[in-house]
């Protein structure tokens, strides 16, 4: 007899080797809250929102970008900060519509396939965001090349010293190395963090796909 | 949510409870972790039963929401680390039903399916469930061809680890 087999006849008479819960214990359990994987995406999704929205207004009422209002670039700022919020919003709602096809009842593949969904529109959000924060990091150092009276002082004084190349390139890299940490920083983070909690999820389907091949 | 929903899930997964339970044996191995998985998947059951239509089989239906949540919706408690083992604990056998060799065969059997990963096992609860591999095609979302194969993989691995 196949191994299985063996299995199969034990598997069905051991009806009664579990503990049986009572109407009241089932009760109970439904009151209870879920701590689902899915739950943890969406809020982690929903702090990673708020986050970005969070720097945003926050980088605005700074001592740099009250420099910025001098510099007349309205041009510049208003429609790179419409575009932030129009595409902050479609994420919002490309995210909130993938979060309400996960349905526990659809076949585990296509589960698995809607998490991973609801999760890319997450990283897509958090990539345009470094990119965005590149765009405005350039944007920000043209115009103050371009307006900053401080600034153009400062580059006048290198150039008459016959250091006008040392001076742009020392700003350039320094802002590069900025950039790159926070942005290794950041990714190191989401890193772990999905890492932790996609790990299995991963395994799985990885699992599944083979079988496919 | 209404009470008489409420009544009518409560009462329906009181008697079909044993399909949770037996999710639960495969994919947990101590006492603590079965009942965190027993809980979540109560939970999954119950977000998911307002949308349940009659045309399935409640048993069918549970098979689904248990396996998916414990393949994939599932998040190991820190709890079920460093407690106490299953084995002989929990699950009494009757005294009539005792037959040692096949007893011992059976735990090292179990022991064998507990190191399968997480596919297998669902495929594994299918089969030893009486699913046939429309079934299993079905709830796993892979063709049926492929579930025929996997499950002689499956067969072929279990007795690679029983017969090293």
């Amino acid at each position: 007899m196949d191994e299985l087999d063996l299995l199969k006849k034990d598997w069905n008479k051991g009806d009664n080797k579990f503990p049986k819960l009572s109407y009241n214990e089932i009760y109970k359990m439904i009151l209870k809250k879920s701590s689902s994987i899915v739950k943890w995406i969406f809020i982690i999704s929903l702090l990673e929102f708020a986050l970005w929205t969070f720097i945003s207004f926050f980088l605005k009422d700074t001592e740099s970008m009250k420099r910025f209002d001098q510099y007349d670039a309205d041009a510049v700022f208003i429609p790179l900060m419409i575009i932030g919020y129009i595409i902050l919003a479609y994420f919002f709602y490309l995210f909130f519509k993938n979060y309400k096809t996960i349905s526990a009842t659809d076949n585990a593949k296509v589960l698995m396939e809607n998490i991973l969904k609801t999760r890319k529109t997450v990283k897509q959000y958090v990539a345009f965001n470094l990119i965005y924060l590149v765009i405005s990091t350039i944007v920000v150092l043209f115009l103050e090349f371009d307006r900053d009276q401080q600034v153009i002082d400062q580059v006048n004084q290198a150039a008459a010293n016959g250091e006008a190349f040392k001076f742009y390139a020392g700003i350039i890299i320094a802002t590069i190395l900025l950039l790159v940490v926070a942005i290794g920083v950041l990714l190191l983070f989401y890193w772990l963090v999905y890492g932790i909690l996609l790990k299995r999820l991963n395994r799985n389907y990885k699992e599944l796909k083979k079988l496919e091949v | 949510m209404n009470k008489e929903l409420e009544h009518s899930f409560v009462e329906l997964l009181e008697k079909h409870q044993n399909i949770i339970h037996k999710v639960c044996r495969l994919y947990t191995n101590n006492y603590d972790a079965h009942n965190d998985l027993f809980q979540e998947i109560t939970i999954q059951l119950w977000k998911a039963y307002p949308k349940f239509r009659g045309d399935a089989k409640f048993s069918t239906w549970m098979y689904r929401v248990g396996l998916n949540t414990a393949i994939t919706l599932y998040r190991k408690s820190k709890r079920s680390i460093n407690t106490q083992d299953f084995e002989g604990v929990e699950f009494k056998i009757k005294a009539e039903d005792y037959d040692d060799t096949e007893e011992q065969q059976l735990k090292v059997l179990y022991k064998a399916v507990h190191q399968l990963n997480d596919i297998e096992k669902a495929l594994v609860f299918l089969y030893l469930e009486d699913k046939d591999y429309r079934e299993i095609s079905e709830t796993m979302g892979i063709s049926e061809v492929n579930a025929r194969v996997k499950m002689n993989r499956i067969k072929t691995k279990l007795r690679t680890i029983l017969n090293p």
